[in-house]
């Protein structure tokens, strides 16, 4: 139930929420690391924002490309502390898990197949509720063999 | 023998016929049954036979009272889920950082509050030091209607309602005040002058009741929240509750011992909260954390109602609607917050906050607003030294007797 709650009200987001301090600064930071990290010309960034109270989750799916490696990263505002981030494949085994980085969580993934797979969220800890958090699946250049 | 005597016996007197007498006691009867046996469906209030009149009116209007209770508070559900939708459009027009939208209402027709409104309100929203929130608040003032409609109960001048966030966008909480007569007046203009702008301000301020702590505070953790949830809020109605001292908006903290009233009002509070006053730590600590438990149920749509005349609340806890905003005001900010929204139970959370047991912090806050009482016999001195007299007495006769009885 608290699950369905957190993706009706992540749905609605961004007609609300636009003006909020702590989204633009969620946005900002989105944009700022995708910058850091380069992304490959011609795949889409796929992004996704939210906010969650602490101990909530909240999931998505993104298509990734085989042999593209891929950045995973999830940024959050000045009031989260603790921000999970786990890839999962398409029937909800996990594949890889940050919960280490605090508020910066990355994960590095290269698939061996095209294919959904999911991305789950855990605000493990927000002084000040809700929390904003973003997403973003970034694909990066591929290096030279 | 009889026929030979009847001479003798006295003329009879007419005796007025009896039947009469009978129907017109028949007829009481029945006419006391109709005022006062419950109607089909109501359930005894479980008073006293031997009273013939309780304080609450007949059966039949309670049983009326109790449904109309009933349809104001779904009324005020339906009203508030209208307005969740309705809000939409105007949260959005709102400017960048706005976190705080006025809105009246008046015989269900929506319109723009009146000026002197939204000026109080916004000057109570800057008194309460918020500023842009990540919780905004919608107020909707019901104003009282000119002429009232007859097809359904009047509305319940002394309620609010609000509609935590996470029954809406989880961005945004409502709060439905409904402002009656007078205050609809002073709000419209019609009492110019006689009100105090400040005194509108305190109306509005105390009308943003569980909303003002969602937007200073956010929506609290799971176990308090559950906890909040189960006490109605009664812990945190007022934000922002002034100064303390033993002047408080309870009839035990404006009444004195020695009057009738002060005994009668404390005689109406819950055990616990007797103890309270009796500084008790562990009545104390019964009273705050009823309603606290391992697994909370949190309803939804998450709505509270809150009754905001105090004179018809019987708290917990005497002045316990500024409890958690005092408690924000001793412990900051920062630990307020911990403890808000964390994820322990609310007895080891607050403790936590306070850095000391709750019961003893409880109970030196209520001393700040009511003088202790004493519980337990305490009979003057002296008819004590007289009773002990008496008994001392009654012993020293009853063994000298028995002395001088013996048989040696």
């Amino acid at each position: 139930m608290r699950i369905i709650l957190v993706l009706l009200a992540v749905s609605g987001i961004p007609k609300v929420l636009i003006g909020q301090r702590w989204e633009r600064q969620v946005q900002e930071r989105v944009q700022r690391t995708i910058a850091a990290v380069g992304t490959s010309p011609g795949l889409p960034v796929v992004r996704r924002s939210g906010m969650l109270n602490t101990d909530e989750a909240a999931s998505f799916q993104a298509t990734l490309a085989r042999h593209t490696p891929y950045a995973i990263i999830a940024v959050c505002d000045d009031d989260c502390s603790r921000l999970q981030l786990t890839l999962l494949t398409s029937s909800g085994s996990e594949i890889a898990k940050e919960r280490n980085s605090e508020s910066l969580p990355t994960l590095h993934f290269t698939a061996e197949t095209t294919a959904v797979y999911g991305i789950r969220v855990v605000m493990e800890g927000c002084r000040w509720n809700p929390c904003w958090y973003g997403i973003a699946v970034v694909p990066l250049r591929k290096i030279p063999s | 023998m009889d026929s030979l005597l009847w001479i003798l016996r006295a003329t009879e007197q007419p005796v007025a016929s009896l039947k009469r007498w009978v129907l017109v006691g028949l007829v009481g009867c029945v006419a006391l049954a109709l005022a006062y046996l419950p109607p089909r469906g109501a359930t005894p209030n479980g008073g006293s036979v031997f009273v013939a009149q309780s304080r609450w009116g007949t059966p039949a209007r309670q049983r009326a009272q109790a449904l109309a209770d009933e349809w104001r508070v779904a009324d005020a559900s339906l009203r508030l889920l209208r307005a969740r939708r309705e809000l939409q459009e105007l949260l959005r027009e709102a400017k960048a950082g706005t976190s705080l939208v006025v809105v009246s209402e008046s015989a269900d027709v929506a319109t723009a509050a009146p000026p002197i409104a939204d000026s109080a309100i916004h000057v109570a929203w800057r008194q309460l030091g918020l500023g842009e929130t990540k919780v905004r608040v919608a107020l909707i003032i019901q104003l009282a209607a000119a002429s009232q409609v007859h097809d359904h109960p009047l509305p319940d001048e002394g309620r609010a309602a609000y509609l935590a966030p996470d029954s809406t966008d989880r961005t945004t909480c409502i709060a439905a005040v409904s402002t009656g007569t007078y205050w609809t007046r002073a709000f419209t203009g019609d009492l110019r002058g006689r009100v105090p702008f400040e005194a509108l301000v305190q109306f509005l301020k105390a009308g943003l009741g569980p909303c003002a702590f969602y937007a200073a505070y956010g929506t609290p953790g799971k176990s308090v929240r559950g906890w909040l949830v189960s006490r109605g809020w009664d812990l945190a109605l007022t934000f922002d509750a002034g100064g303390r001292g033993r002047q408080g908006n309870s009839p035990i903290g404006m009444a004195e011992a020695r009057y009738y009233s002060y005994w009668e009002a404390i005689y109406s509070l819950p055990p616990t909260a007797v103890a309270c006053i009796a500084s008790r730590p562990e009545g104390c600590r019964a009273a705050v954390l009823a309603g606290a438990s391992d697994d909370p149920a949190i309803p939804f749509p998450d709505i509270v109602r809150i009754e905001t005349r105090w004179w018809r609340r019987i708290p917990r806890l005497v002045e316990g609607q500024r409890f958690l905003a005092d408690v924000a005001h001793e412990v900051g900010r920062d630990r307020f917050l911990s403890f808000w929204t964390s994820a322990l139970p609310v007895d080891t959370a607050l403790a936590a906050a306070l850095k000391r047991p709750v019961g003893e912090w409880t109970a030196d806050w209520e001393r700040g607003f009511v003088r202790p009482i004493r519980l337990g016999p305490t009979p003057p001195l002296g008819s004590a030294i007289i009773a002990v007299a008496f008994a001392v007495f009654a012993i020293v006769v009853v063994a000298g007797t028995a002395s001088r009885r013996q048989i040696r």
